[in-house]
């Protein structure tokens, strides 16, 4: 295998572990959060098994062996309530942008481009969730000066 | 097994390789030159600053546009600021000055040539723009096909951004 499909199944296999843990920080979500919001967890919760599914095959298709969910994971912070839900699936989204990023750099032509929209995906969820735009979404290296509009207006 | 750490705990030397590009073009093509990114002659350094001075004229045109937009409602200046200060970001991380003439040569920007072309009401001006910013990502999202990994990487990120930026100009409109 090259160098470059090698650094490419490395960043697939870390997006793939990440879609892993979206999935299950989801099911978190989706038991906390209000009424109001919980077709919006749902939709993602499908669009994360989606991106993860593809992933998986994406992995096997290089010859890679597909890194596996764990039965649970830790989650950042505790998630008592709808707001805290809410904050979760912002954090679940911007770690998932920050290894699409990492995809995007490491990958070439259909790859890269499904990682370019899978970023993108990420990144109008995380709006939605925090009511307010980064203006570098998935790259860790810029997010250190948030502008004003990081602020959650809603 | 503990929750994945954020990506932002990983700097390794293309990132920072990143952080120096954003300071200017010169130093992009010096990224591009020393073996990150040859796999083929599309990424040569021409083409990648090339790409990258279009991305950062994109930037600078959507700027224009946010001004025109605020000239003619400057009811909608704090729903707009906000994101006009992060594509100012763009295009600067793109290498570009982030001013746009009816910014830095009036405080109170004249910009009838542009303003007569912005629809009179708010949240059709606001379209317009969500529109605008739009499109921008979908040609971005073409664009980064074709050069080296960090520009396109950074191309990646701004057109998300401008997604969601798309997204709030839409949403907030209802």
């Amino acid at each position: 295998m090259s160098e470059e499909k090698a650094a490419e199944l490395t960043a697939l296999q870390a997006a793939l572990a990440a879609e892993h843990a979206a999935v299950y920080g989801y099911g978190v979500v989706g038991g906390r959060i209000r009424e109001g919001r919980r077709t919006e967890a749902k939709a993602a919760y499908d669009g994360h098994r989606a991106r993860r599914d593809a992933l998986f095959r994406e992995v096997r298709d290089l010859g890679g062996k597909p890194v596996a969910a764990s039965a649970a994971y830790a989650l950042p912070f505790p998630v008592p309530d709808s707001a805290a839900a809410v904050r979760l699936a912002a954090e679940l989204e911007e770690r998932v942008a920050g290894v699409y990023s990492d995809l995007v750099r490491a990958s070439t032509g259909g790859v890269r481009g499904t990682a370019a929209e899978a970023l993108r995906e990420a990144a109008v969820r995380a709006v939605r969730w925090r009511g307010g735009s980064v203006p570098f979404p998935g790259l860790a290296e810029r997010a250190a000066t948030p502008t004003a509009s990081a602020t959650p207006t809603a | 097994m503990p929750f994945p750490p954020p990506p932002r705990t990983l700097t390794g030397p293309r990132r920072r390789s990143l952080l120096a590009s954003a300071a200017g073009a010169a130093l992009l093509v010096g990224c591009s030159t020393d073996g990150d990114d040859t796999e083929n002659t599309a990424d040569s350094p021409s083409a990648a600053e090339r790409a990258r001075a279009r991305a950062a004229t994109d930037s600078e045109a959507l700027l224009q546009h946010y001004d025109a937009v605020l000239a003619a409602h400057p009811t909608l200046t704090e729903r707009l600021e906000p994101l006009r200060a992060e594509v100012v970001r763009h295009a600067t991380a793109f290498g570009g000055s982030g001013a746009t003439p009816s910014r830095t040569a009036t405080a109170a920007p004249s910009a009838s040539a542009s303003a007569s072309a912005v629809p009179a009401t708010a949240s059709d001006a606001l379209a317009g723009l969500a529109a605008a910013e739009r499109s921008l990502a979908d040609k971005r999202a073409k664009a980064l096909l074709d050069v080296p990994g960090e520009l396109a990487r950074l191309l990646a990120s701004v057109a998300a951004a401008g997604a969601g930026h798309a997204y709030l100009l839409t949403e907030d409109a209802k």
